[in-house]
């Protein structure tokens, strides 16, 4: 099986977007049954890798410079080195092992796009705070955040949100004149792509799975809009890997938004975990 | 296996507890057939006496149990329609009842929850320590704020310790032993868990004991139907069998009402002195 895990990063100014990525695999390698565990990092400067402590949890490194930051995502099928990919943000954590949901995906799809948000007490995502745009234009609810994609398949999904992200005036204008975002990303890029070619129902139907614990803070189901999440409750990183934000233990994938939530000492923690295991 | 209810009931100088207890005893005996016993202390016992309910109160409970009262700094702001007063409230015992009972499985009630029907019944056969009911359901459906869902706006789900199903295992002792443990560090879990320490809530220590002992996570597997609840703003106008008629509040505050009748369901009345001012016609039901 050639299955693995891709993330993109790039140098940015203010986030140090390869430490969250260090971090993402730090926690697949300490999380994912051996296999399941591959990780491949698209980023525009190879040689910032060699300064981690741990790069090898970084299977395969590949330099790309073409797109700045995250934005290379909507590239992700073409860049891949593996055969079956989930793409995944850099600013995300995996808490336990989902390995068996990977041979589902393998064995019944060719391409599956996430389409649910978690709260971090676990209810799923219904207010459209951060996605006006998906709900007024009705486009599908799709996040970029977990894509699964086996390698030469959804090339016209590919192509076309590519299309999108390239001339994202011209999409605007014509697709999401009910409320313009201020701009097209990777999730709204998918989500026309998908609505245009008419596939949103085979490429994100219902699942158990991924869950992804979307830590924004307007959608977390407070009476009040909260700016930022560690506001409101605590994000407590045990040293056996184990989350628990405000009074409630994580079992599913994380995508937390404060980047400032991966310091040096969580790092060290997960570095620990992988350490021992290895 | 014996199965039972039981209830607690402590008097204020303002509520009679006893009374109550013997209504709401005397409805769940007669609509789930089974018998029913009441925690209580001298005072309330020698209150019943002298008010002439203890006869019906011997009727109606299989079991008396008299335990000391426990000592109390807890208040609270009990409404009766608009009118309102602060009283004492006699409820940091309630963890002691996994003790008490003297039935293999429990349902432990609220004495302001009259059960009119036998839904409860369906539970008894659940293999599960601990249930609790699953939320509160307002009667008018819209009234409900986020403190009746939540123990605190960041904090984890309320279940609702108005009616709570027991049984004598070792997981469910340790629950109660932690509902204990939460209630003697109740502002230390207030601090963790968010939720204001005021006042000591059972509702609140359960939910919490319940989260942690599920691994601090929200289990909705097993857990008794949600809490018909008439607030203590509403009046309960008239009982007519097991046809209740409320004047219900429109909203917080506003001093205009509806009426609302229910039938034949089990609610959860906070209004005490609309009970006690009907409970003649209450205590005929039973």
């Amino acid at each position: 099986m050639n299955f693995g895990y891709l993330i993109f990063v790039a140098a940015h100014p203010d986030i140090d977007y390869l430490k969250l990525a260090y971090a993402a695999a730090l926690s697949i390698k300490n999380t994912q049954r051996e296999g399941y565990d591959k990780v491949a990092l698209i980023i525009n400067d190879k040689s910032l890798v060699d300064e981690l402590k741990s790069p090898w949890v970084f299977d395969k490194v590949i330099e790309w410079p073409e797109q700045k930051f995250w934005d290379g995502r909507s590239w992700m099928d073409k860049v891949t080195p593996w055969e079956h990919t989930v793409c995944i943000d850099a600013d995300m954590l995996f808490i336990r092992d989902y390995s068996h949901w990977i041979d589902y995906f393998i064995e019944n799809t060719e391409l599956y796009v996430a389409n649910r948000a978690y709260t971090f007490r676990g209810e799923v995502v219904t207010s459209d705070a951060y996605r006006k745009a998906f709900t007024k234009n009705d486009l599908p609810n799709l996040y970029s955040m977990w894509t699964f994609f086996k390698k030469g398949s959804g090339e016209e999904f590919f192509e076309l949100a590519r299309q999108i992200f390239i001339n994202p005036h011209e999409f605007k204008n014509l697709y999401l004149s009910n409320h313009t975002p201020k701009v097209i990303g990777t999730d709204e890029a998918f989500a026309l792509s998908a609505k245009l070619l008419d596939i949103d129902s085979e490429i994100a139907y219902s699942l158990d799975f991924p869950k992804v614990v979307h830590l924004k803070p307007r959608i977390q189901n407070w009476p009040w809009d909260a700016d930022c999440v560690t506001d409101q409750a605590g994000f407590y990183l045990k040293n056996d890997g184990s989350l628990k934000i405000g009074n409630y233990q994580q079992t599913d994938i994380v995508h937390y938004v404060e980047k400032d939530i991966i310091t040096d000492e969580l790092i060290s923690m997960l570095e620990e975990i992988v350490w021992k295991k290895n | 296996m014996t199965r039972g209810v039981l209830i607690f009931a402590h008097n204020s100088p303002d509520v009679d507890y006893g009374l109550m207890a013997t209504i709401a005893g005397g409805l769940a005996k007669k609509n789930l057939g089974v018998p029913v016993s009441l925690v209580t202390d001298l005072g309330t016992l020698a209150w019943l006496e002298e008010s002439g309910t203890l006869i019906k109160a011997r009727e109606v409970f299989d079991q008396i149990i008299e335990v000391d009262r426990p000592y109390t700094k807890n208040v609270r702001n009990l409404h009766d329609g608009f009118e309102s007063k602060i009283i004492p409230f006699v409820n940091s015992n309630r963890y002691s009842v996994w003790e008490l009972s003297p039935y293999d499985q429990t349902l432990l009630i609220d004495s302001d929850y009259l059960i009119f029907s036998n839904k409860l019944n369906e539970y008894w056969s659940v293999d599960a320590p601990v249930m609790m009911g699953h939320s509160m359901t307002d009667l008018t459906g819209e009234r409900g704020g986020i403190l009746d869902g939540r123990v605190s706006e960041t904090g984890v789900h309320m279940f609702w310790a108005t009616t709570v199903m027991f049984d004598k295992s070792a997981e469910s002792e340790f629950f109660f032993k932690l509902v204990d443990f939460v209630k003697d560090n109740y502002v230390y879990y207030a601090d963790l868990f968010r939720f204001n320490p005021k006042q000591f809530r059972n509702d609140i220590a359960f939910s919490v004991a319940k989260h942690i002992m599920n691994g601090f996570e929200t289990e909705f597997a097993y857990t008794l139907p949600p809490i018909l609840t008439v607030f203590d703003k509403d009046i309960l106008h008239t009982v007519d069998n097991d046809r209740l008629t409320f004047l219900v509040s429109q909203l917080h505050d506003v001093a205009s009402f509806w009426a609302a009748t229910t039938q034949g369901t089990d609610v959860h009345i906070m209004n005490k002195q609309s009970i006690i001012r009907n409970a003649n016609r209450l205590l005929e039901l039973i």
